[in-house]
């Protein structure tokens, strides 16, 4: 039986192999995306509607794939780089900040300052500056933002409401919310990690890494200790704690759709999935990210997601650029907006009418984009060399000062050591 | 009397199904959660109290989703051809090392036995790039075989099955070679059909190892026509986002193989009837 | 036919006595190339990683000694992850195996239903890492899960420190329920019935019975399923990325989680060598030391 098998297997094996026909076009490009769900599919049909449009009018073809999550389609493109088949790549990429280092380095990549280099038609000033920003390593732009999203306050706007409390501004706000509504809820539950932290660092001036926040070189000490930032922050974070506001725990999206949590800070490309969940059952608030206290600035930093591309040859280079510039214009950007909750990443996509009329009927998707304008322009996301070591890091001795009754200075010295001595290491081995 | 010991025997086989029954609820009980919960929308999931029944049986959208979204039939098959090829490579492989550490004595038998042994507690995810760059200079991406190949090595099955094959009496094999069986046709005619209960637990666990496999199948292959049944389904779902009801239609969806598989071969669990012959 | 093999043989015997000790080095052979083709080379090639000091590109830059291992055992995550993961397995295995052999041994007589129930708890083995993972979740939250409510219990489960390792448990043990049960199941209905009557007929009761002849009988299984059980107990992983990211603070870091954390994800391969090589020698440990005392009890018999 075994034999008989391993011989039908193998004989189906070689006549699946043959690769699927694909319709006649000058140009065949292929594009990888790590966009899932609903986002997934609103990226696919772009794709297609670009086939159909830009692409029949071109002779290109584009085949979107989805290649798994940032990290895995990183993995990937590593493999492919060190197999020395560079070939393999393909032509667009959707890339997050923990791929920028390996993509940078990479022989193959064909950057948006390339690009200028060879076509000086190219322009690139419709795409918001703090978003763009983010995709630049050591003075290279490496891409163009595509999936651009930012950190904002959901709240229960039909809870707060009944107590008549207004939607937080900064964190003692939140504090005062638990003394109206009393023990029946949970206020807010946040851990802060790399990212929280370092937007509430950035509202009193400072950066969390020194190197300018790593974007000016590899980080290798805190930047927020000597200027008493941190020791801020954390004073403020544990007398949040103290009124019995904060939950230590992860925000949970469960919870709070439920109407049991009233507070969360999450990312903005979560509206349209929150509005799904939550199902009418209370009216979703959304605000801007809360300030350490009333002296700080406001904002939260972008992140999200870029497109890059890769060299195949000219006319696949330029195929390529058609294909982001089409995905990142104004009304790929408007459409993949409405459809996630994600930001527009380019002031045309902002300004059209499109946009307008969608965010005076929908307010919860306009908070992000009016936050965006609202940052300051020294406000960066921070580069930070061992990334997953260092975020959970964060997240543990924050919540330690909380569990084991630390004083903010204990903290802050523990925070200096064990933070630190992780972007020594790191950036003495990529020296 | 009798009648007495019958109904004596009849309250004991009753017990004994309702002893069954209370521990067999508990172990399925999360299947029976999923399941349930695909019928749910978005909106149930979040909804207090929480409830274990969907507010509609009827509510096929998760599946709708499921098999609308992607080529999910295309991805059945891959995944039906790969694993298939797993079992098969896998299963032979294993007999054939488990047969020479259970009947042969040579001089590094216990050192290889450790060595193979081995490859079961070396993280998977140590190897991946080392092994796409072997694979992808075999020329061996985006094909059954590339996704099949890295788990051709079966050092767990490989240990079941010697322990397996010592059990068996020794008395078997030397009849079968006074009859003049070589090596090959005593172990395929007569060991395994002997130890067939335990071939069909490891064919089980090899299909359900390699149909649920995620990372590796996505790594080695490029396109949507290679693509897999697990590869598929994690593309409905963000890694934390919200649509539980899809993921568990997907995951339920995705169990259907094994348990057909399991259903098909059950009856082969118990012992065969050589084993009776032989013993005499 | 035959004979005139028999006689051929005869003929070249020293050939043939060579051929017949190559003999179980060949029927080795295909599963060894698989296993040092596309596990021992990989691995060997990121255990130099271990002592080098290694860039994000994945390229070795300079020897490090064990500079690597240093810094590893001073981390505040590793002691934990060591510790987590003892604990895991220490209460793993015992769990999965007693909870097996009981369903296993209780199953074991062909009654009415029991195909039904056979199957039911064998399903279980279909569901996929993610798939079992995500269900706990969802059961098991504390806010919209439908257990809680029913027990009418304010476990926090995954988001409390102390509890967060139970909730892992819980599911690894779940995941290990279908085969092990499949295991034990077909290992006691294997056992000769001649000789459980045999020891019924000499007065032994249900107990003994078990305890004394069908427990030695079926113990080859027994020590695959404590061996293969403690391995993948001490290689936890998937359930602690999943659902609580080594979290809160630390509780459910184990020792693979923390290769990919402070390794992979973290832009440092060298460390991910260095946890792999100590999670590798560890398990080692435990298997060796499972087939030496097997093999004492063996010799001792």
């Amino acid at each position: 039986m075994l034999r008989k098998m391993i011989t039908l297997v193998l004989a189906a094996c070689v006549a699946l192999s043959v690769p699927f026909a694909r319709a006649d076009a000058a140009v065949e490009i292929v594009f990888w995306h790590s966009m899932t769900e609903t986002a997934g599919e609103s990226l696919e049909n772009l794709v297609e509607e670009f086939n159909r449009t830009v692409g029949a009018e071109k002779g290109i073809h584009v085949t979107a794939v989805y290649q798994g999550a940032y990290t895995e389609a990183v993995t990937k493109m590593n493999g492919m780089l060190s197999a020395g088949r560079p070939d393999t790549l393909p032509d667009v990429m959707q890339l997050d900040a923990t791929g920028k280092v390996v993509y940078g380095a990479a022989e193959a990549a064909y950057t948006a300052d390339d690009l200028l280099a060879e076509r000086p038609d190219a322009d690139l000033s419709d795409y918001l500056p703090p978003a763009l920003k983010n995709w630049n390593l050591n003075g290279v732009q490496l891409g163009i933002p595509f999936a651009t999203s930012t950190t904002v306050t959901y709240y229960n706007k039909t809870v707060l409401d009944s107590f008549g409390v207004p939607a937080p501004v900064t964190l003692q706000d939140i504090g005062e919310i638990k003394a109206a509504v009393g023990d029946g809820y949970t206020v807010y539950a946040a851990v802060p990690n790399t990212p929280t932290l370092n937007n509430w660092l950035g509202q009193m001036g400072s950066d969390l890494v020194n190197r300018r926040n790593g974007s000016e070189g590899t980080a290798d000490g805190l930047a927020c200790v000597e200027n008493g930032a941190l020791l801020t922050f954390l004073t403020v974070w544990k007398d949040l704690y103290a009124t019995g506001a904060l939950d230590n725990a992860d925000a949970s999206t469960d919870a709070f759709a439920a109407g049991k949590l009233l507070v969360m800070t999450s990312s903005s490309s979560k509206v349209a999935g929150l509005l799904d969940r939550i199902d009418g059952r209370f009216e979703l608030g959304v605000c801007a990210y809360p300030r350490v206290n009333a002296e700080a600035a406001g904002g939260a930093t972008v992140s999200g997601s870029c497109l890059v591309m890769f060299d195949h040859g000219e006319t696949r280079r330029q195929a390529a650029w058609e294909l982001v510039s089409y995905l990142c214009g104004a009304e790929a950007q408007v459409s993949f907006a409405r459809a996630t909750g994600y930001i527009p990443g380019c002031f045309s996509a902002l300004e059209s009418g499109a946009w307008r009329d969608f965010v005076a009927e929908n307010p919860q998707y306009e908070a992000a984009a009016l936050q965006l304008t609202d940052t300051p322009d020294t406000m960066l996301s921070a580069t930070v060399g061992p990334s997953a070591d260092f975020y959970y890091a964060v997240m543990n001795d924050i919540s330690d000062m909380l569990l084991d009754d630390l004083t903010p200075e204990e903290t802050a010295e523990m925070m200096a050591d064990d933070l630190g001595g992780m972007l020594e290491i790191y950036a003495r081995n990529n020296r | 009397m009798n009648a007495r010991r019958k109904i004596r025997k009849n309250a004991r086989s009753a017990l004994w199904s309702v002893l069954c029954f209370c521990l067999a609820v508990p172990v399925v009980f999360p299947v029976l959660y999923a399941f349930l919960g695909s019928f749910r929308t978005a909106g149930e999931f979040s909804r207090l109290p929480p409830a274990l029944f969907p507010d509609s049986f009827l509510n096929f959208d998760s599946y709708v989703q499921v098999f609308t979204r992607v080529p999910m039939a295309r991805y059945f098959l891959n995944s039906l051809g790969t694993t298939a090829l797993v079992c098969a490579v896998k299963l032979c492989l294993s007999i054939l090392a488990a047969y020479a550490f259970a009947f042969y004595d040579f001089r590094l038998k216990n050192l290889l036995f450790v060595l193979i042994l081995g490859t079961m507690m070396l993280p998977a995810d140590t190897l991946i790039i080392t092994n796409y760059r072997t694979v992808s200079r075999l020329g061996l991406t985006n094909t059954w075989l590339g996704v099949a190949v890295v788990s051709f090595a079966g050092a767990s099955q490989m240990f079941m099955l010697r322990q397996a094959f010592t059990q068996a009496p020794r008395a078997l094999r030397d009849a079968a070679f006074l009859d003049g069986c070589g090596d090959m046709r005593f172990l395929w005619r007569i060991l395994v059909p002997v130890c067939r209960p335990v071939v069909i637990t490891l064919l089980m666990q090899v299909f359900v190892a390699q149909w649920n496999a995620y990372l590796w199948p996505l790594m080695v292959t490029d396109s949507d026509a290679m693509r897999t049944v697990q590869v598929g389904i994690t593309m409905l779902t963000g890694a934390e986002d919200t649509n539980y009801q899809v993921v568990l239609a997907g995951a339920c969806a995705a169990m259907v193989p094994p348990v057909v598989l399991f259903i098909t071969v059950r009856n082969r669990l118990t012992a065969s009837m050589t084993r009776g012959a032989v013993s005499d | 036919m035959r004979t005139v093999t028999l006689g051929a043989d005869r003929g070249i015997s020293a050939r043939a006595r060579a051929g017949r000790r190559m003999k179980p080095y060949l029927f080795i052979l295909p599963i060894l190339l698989f296993a040092v083709g596309f596990v021992y080379y990989p691995f060997f090639r990121t255990f130099l990683y271990s002592f080098s000091a290694v860039n994000v590109m994945g390229e070795i830059t300079s020897f490090a000694g064990f500079d690597n291992y240093r810094y590893l055992f001073s981390r505040r995550e590793f002691c934990a992850a060591i510790s987590n993961t003892l604990r895991l397995t220490a209460m793993n295995v015992p769990l999965t195996m007693l909870i097996t052999l009981l369903l296993g041994r209780l199953l074991k007589e062909k009654r009415f239903l029991c195909g039904l129930f056979e199957t039911m708890i064998a399903a279980t083995m279909a569901v996929s890492m993610g798939s079992a993972a995500l269900t706990f979740r969802v059961m098991l939250n504390p806010t919209v899960g439908w257990i809680n409510s029913v027990l009418g219990i304010g476990v926090r489960w995954y988001e409390d420190r102390n509890t967060a390792l139970y909730g892992i448990l819980l599911l690894t043990v779940w995941m290990g329920i279908g085969f092990n049960f499949l295991l034990f199941l077909a290992a006691f209905r294997n056992v000769d019935r001649d000789v459980t009557d045999q020891a019924r007929l000499d007065g032994a009761g249900t107990a003994r019975v078990f305890f004394s002849v069908e427990l030695p009988l079926v113990s080859p299984t027994l020590l695959y399923a404590l061996c293969t059980n403690t391995i993948l107990a001490l290689m936890t992983s998937g359930p602690v990325m999943i659902l609580t990211k080594g979290g809160p603070s630390r509780s459910t870091t184990t020792l693979i989680y923390l290769m990919y954390t402070t390794g992979y994800g973290s832009g440092n391969y060298a460390m991910a060598a260095c946890v792999a090589a100590v999670t590798f020698l560890l398990t080692l440990a435990f298997t060796l030391a499972g087939l030496w005392a097997d093999g004492k009890r063996g010799d001792a018999k």
